[in-house]
């Protein structure tokens, strides 16, 4: 899926995902409700199980952006082809660089990614997406919010900010 | 190296980095230094012509200056700056990069700032970030 994705970082995510969703007291196969592109839809969430007791040996915050990192980053592959080049520093205002390759012409793609461990996601939807606009050196610029707690996850594009004078 | 080990190289050391930050743990400057030494092989590997060789020019100053290594991020910037094929909108960001970290380091010492020039308030800050604010001579 993503194979310049290293499997130590993978592996955290996927396992702080499963921390998430659990101790929001869903098991796998939950039904995820989908806002891609603004078009709704839903899908099921499967995950290896996850040791509630361990849980205090991760952040509490991380466990939430990690998780909503593993989901999205997934999202983003089955639903655009996406492949990740590279984590980006924060100052780039977006933590990924993802390749899309579909119709034989390569464009680079910042992705923003957020959690939200209860709640609704569109508020933060639409922070991330204000923050990934300002992105440059990209040809798209998408922002994604997962909520564990209703487990959803929402995949928007926006244009990119022109700062002005 | 090829860029696909260097991209997953950097997506490593870039996420440790943030995590030690985030825990306020002093080897966050390492982990720094650690990027910016890959964002610098990516940045050789790739032509600022590309968004990725660009993107990585950018990492490669600004993780310097997180690391507290001003000397590399001056020199980093000054050889970036110089390439002739560098974009404008590069060169504007590398520049604005050095000021915005130039700008923080007065906020945070006021007193150093005020009666020491750049070079030598970054020379303070950096010895009191590796030694503590009161060094003892043996």
């Amino acid at each position: 899926m993503h194979p310049r994705l290293p499997t130590d970082l993978a592996l955290v995510m996927v396992g702080r995902a499963a921390l998430a969703l659990e101790r929001n007291a869903h098991a796998s196969g939950v039904r995820l409700s989908l806002d891609l592109e603004r078009v709704l839809s839903s899908g099921m969430l499967s995950w290896p199980g996850a040791d509630l007791s361990k849980i205090d040996q991760h952040d509490h915050n991380r466990i939430t952006e990690d998780g909503a990192e593993a989901v999205a980053l997934t999202l983003g592959h089955r639903h655009r082809a996406w492949r990740v080049i590279r984590r980006m520093q924060r100052e780039e205002h977006a933590d990924w660089l993802l390749e899309d390759s579909r119709e034989n012409v390569r464009q680079v793609v910042a992705l923003e990614i957020s959690g939200v461990d209860r709640g609704g996601i569109l508020a933060r939807l639409s922070e991330k997406l204000a923050q990934v606009a300002k992105s440059t050196d990209v040809d798209q610029r998408w922002a994604g919010v997962v909520g564990f707690e209703e487990p959803a996850a929402a995949l928007h594009f926006t244009k990119r900010q022109h700062r002005g004078n | 190296m090829e860029t696909d080990a260097l991209n997953t190289l950097v997506s490593g050391a870039i996420w440790r980095a943030d995590q030690l930050e985030t825990h306020g743990i002093r080897p966050a400057s390492q982990a720094w230094a650690e990027v910016s030494s890959l964002e610098e092989e990516l940045a050789k590997a790739l032509p600022v012509s590309e968004s990725e060789g660009r993107i990585a020019r950018r990492g490669a100053v600004r993780a310097a200056l997180k690391a507290g290594d001003y000397d590399r991020a001056h020199a980093l910037a000054d050889g970036y700056l110089a390439e002739e094929a560098g974009p404008r909108s590069l060169k504007t960001a590398l520049r604005k990069i050095l000021e915005e970290d130039a700008q923080a380091m007065a906020s945070r010492f006021p007193y150093a700032s005020k009666n020491h020039s750049l070079r030598e308030a970054q020379v303070l800050a950096r010895r009191f970030r590796e030694a503590g604010a009161f060094g003892l001579a043996a």
